[in-house]
C-alpha cells in the first residue's frame, strides 16, 4: 500500500562536514536519530510531506562516541540510552540510571538515542528535564555563514518560554557532557505513559546534597510531554537552605509556592497532572524528611 | 528506493518506500500477516522480530534501516532448534503464550535466553513490552531461566561432540 506515493529521500552523511554539506542544500531536511518518537505516531507513514528529505545520523562516526574523565562523562548525540546504561551504570548519577530505567524495555532504549530524546519536535521526553536537574551541557551545531560551527551550551539556555527545547535553525546536537555529582539526594519520579497518555503524564527530577538537615544546591525540574519542562531558578530558591524535616504545614506552604511557579509557566495542565505534580512533590519531602530524621549522628 | 536485505534466510531486493516500517514490509511484502502486527503507533508489542539477532519492534525499524541487515520473524524462528528450547521450557513451567502474543513473545524469550539474562527485574521489562496480559509475571521468569538452562545443557553437548 502506498508504494505509489513520493519516497522521501534519506541521506546517510559519514561525517558532519557531509551533514554539513547535505543540510546546506536541503535546509528543510529532518533529522533521524532512532527514530523511535517519529515510528511511534499513528500518522508516521505515509509521510504527508511531499518531497521529504530525511538526514539520517546513524552513520556518522563521531556522534557514536563515548568517553569519560574523573570529572564527567560525554556522549555522542547518536549513543543509545541502553548504551549509557551499559557503559555507565557504575558511574552516572542515579536520577539518569532511574531515568532510563524507567523507559522500560530495551526493545525501546536500544533504538532511543540521547539526542534524539532531547530534541523530539513537538513533544517532551523526561531526558531533557533530568539533565537539566543535572546541569548537563550540550555541544550545539549550527550553519552560520554557510559553515558549520558548534558552541557548548547549557541545557536550561536551549529552553524557551514554552518549557520546550530549542535550536538554532538548521541547529542540532551532537555531544552531551554529563558532570559526575557528589549530590546525595536523587530522586526520578514518572507518573503516567509519556508516549500513551501525554495529556496526563508527569515526571519530575531533583538533586541536592543534604549536609546536616540543610539542603544545598538543589536542582528540581518537572516534566510535561505535550507541554514541556518546567525548570525555574526560583523554584530551585524556594528549597535552598529548606532545614528538614518539615512539618504538614510547612510542606502546604512549600506545595503552594511550587505551585504558584508552575502555573505561571503553564496554563494548560490538566487537573491529573496537578494532583501528580503535588503527589511527586509530596514524596520527595517526605523522602528527605526520612533521610534528615535518619541520619547518623555525626552528619546530623 | 531499493533495499538489500536478509529476511528469513531469503537475500532480497526490494523496491519500497524509504520510511516504510518493518512492520508492514512483512505484513505486505512478505505475507506474514499472521505472526507480525501493525497498530499504527498503539505500542501494542505484538510486532517483534530479531534484527541481526536482537529483538526490535518491527514497527519501529524504517525499511532504509534495514539495508544489508538480516531479519528473522517467527515464521522461521519457528523451526529452529533454539525454538525447540523454548518450546520445552514453556513445557516444564506449564504456561503459555495466548496465540495473539505466542509469536512475538517467544522472539523476547529467545533474545533473553541469547543473552542469557537473569536479572528477574530485567526480565519483567522487557517482556512488559507486550501489553498482552495473558502470563503470569513468575511463569515469564521462570520460562527464561528454564531456557538458559536448556539452552546452555545444549551448548555443553554440542561443544562435547567430536
Amino acid at each position: 500500500m502506498y508504494e505509489g506515493l513520493s519516497s522521501p529521500n534519506i541521506h546517510t552523511p559519514a561525517n558532519l562536514s557531509e551533514y554539513a554539506s547535505i543540510i546546506l542544500h536541503y535546509p528543510a531536511s529532518s533529522l533521524w536519530a532512532g527514530g523511535t518518537f517519529i515510528m511511534s505516531r499513528p500518522d508516521s507513514y505515509p509521510s504527508r510531506r511531499m518531497n521529504a528529505e530525511i538526514i539520517y545520523l546513524g552513520e556518522i562516526e563521531e556522534l557514536h562516541r563515548f568517553q569519560r574523565n574523573d570529572r564527567f562523562a560525554e556522549f555522542g548525540a547518536m549513543v543509545t540510552l541502553d548504551e549509557i546504561l551499559n557503559t555507565g551504570k557504575a558511574v552516572l548519577p542515579k536520577v539518569l540510571i532511574e531515568n532510563i530505567e524507567s523507559i522500560g524495555s530495551r526493545l525501546i532504549t536500544r533504538r532511543a538515542t540521547i539526542g534524539g530524546t532531547i530534541c523530539t519536535e513537538g513533544f517532551t521526553t523526561s531526558f531533557p528535564g533530568t539533565l537539566i536537574a543535572l546541569d548537563a551541557m550540550a555541544e550545539v551545531r549550527f550553519i552560520k555563514k554557510k559553515r558549520l560551527h558548534s558552541r557548548w551550551m547549557q541545557l536550561t539556555r536551549l529552553l524557551d518560554r514554552n518549557g520546550r527545547i530549542m535550536l538554532p535553525p538548521q541547529g542540532m546536537i551532537s555531544r552531551v557532557r554529563i558532570a559526575f555529582t557528589e549530590k546525595n539526594c536523587q530522586y526520578f519520579t514518572r507518573i503516567g505513559s509519556f508516549m500513551l497518555e501525554p495529556d496526563e503524564a508527569v515526571s519530575a527530577a531533583f538533586t541536592g546534597t543534604l549536609d546536616q538537615d540543610i539542603l544545598l544546591n538543589p536542582r528540581i525540574s518537572f516534566t510535561y510531554p505535550s507541554i514541556g519542562i518546567c525548570y525555574s531558578r526560583d523554584i530551585d530558591n524556594i528549597f535552598s537552605s529548606l532545614r528538614f524535616p518539615l512539618d504538614e504545614t510547612e510542606l502546604g506552604n512549600l506545595e503552594g509556592m511550587v505551585f504558584t511557579f508552575i502555573d505561571s509557566f503553564f496554563q494548560g495542565l490538566s487537573e491529573l497532572q496537578k494532583v501528580r505534580t503535588a503527589g511527586i512533590l509530596r514524596s520527595i519531602i517526605e523522602d528527605l524528611n526520612v533521610r534528615a530524621l535518619t541520619l547518623p549522628s555525626d552528619e546530623a | 528506493m531499493k533495499i538489500d536485505c536478509t529476511i528469513d534466510g531469503k537475500t532480497l531486493t526490494l523496491s519500497l518506500n524509504s520510511d516504510k516500517p518493518l512492520s508492514l514490509i512483512l505484513r505486505e511484502n512478505m505475507g506474514e500477516e499472521g505472526s507480525v502486527n501493525h497498530c499504527s503507533g498503539a505500542m501494542c508489542g505484538l510486532c517483534a522480530v530479531l534484527v541481526d539477532g536482537k529483538a526490535m519492534l518491527s514497527c519501529m525499524v524504517p525499511a532504509f534501516e534495514i539495508r544489508g541487515k538480516t531479519v528473522v520473524t517467527f515464521e522461521s524462528f519457528r523451526r529452529t532448534r533454539g525454538m525447540r528450547d523454548i518450546e520445552k521450557a514453556y513445557e516444564s513451567v506449564g504456561a503459555y503464550p495466548c496465540p495473539d502474543c505466542y509469536a512475538s513473545r517467544t522472539i523476547i524469550f529467545e533474545s533473553l535466553i541469547d543473552e542469557a539474562i537473569t536479572d528477574k527485574e530485567q526480565i519483567l521489562r522487557e517482556l512488559a513490552m507486550v501489553r498482552c496480559p495473558c502470563m503470569d509475571p513468575e511463569d515469564e521468569i521462570m520460562i527464561v531461566q528454564r531456557g538458559i538452562e536448556l539452552r546452555r545443557k545444549r551448548n555443553v553437548r554440542r561443544s562435547q561432540l567430536p
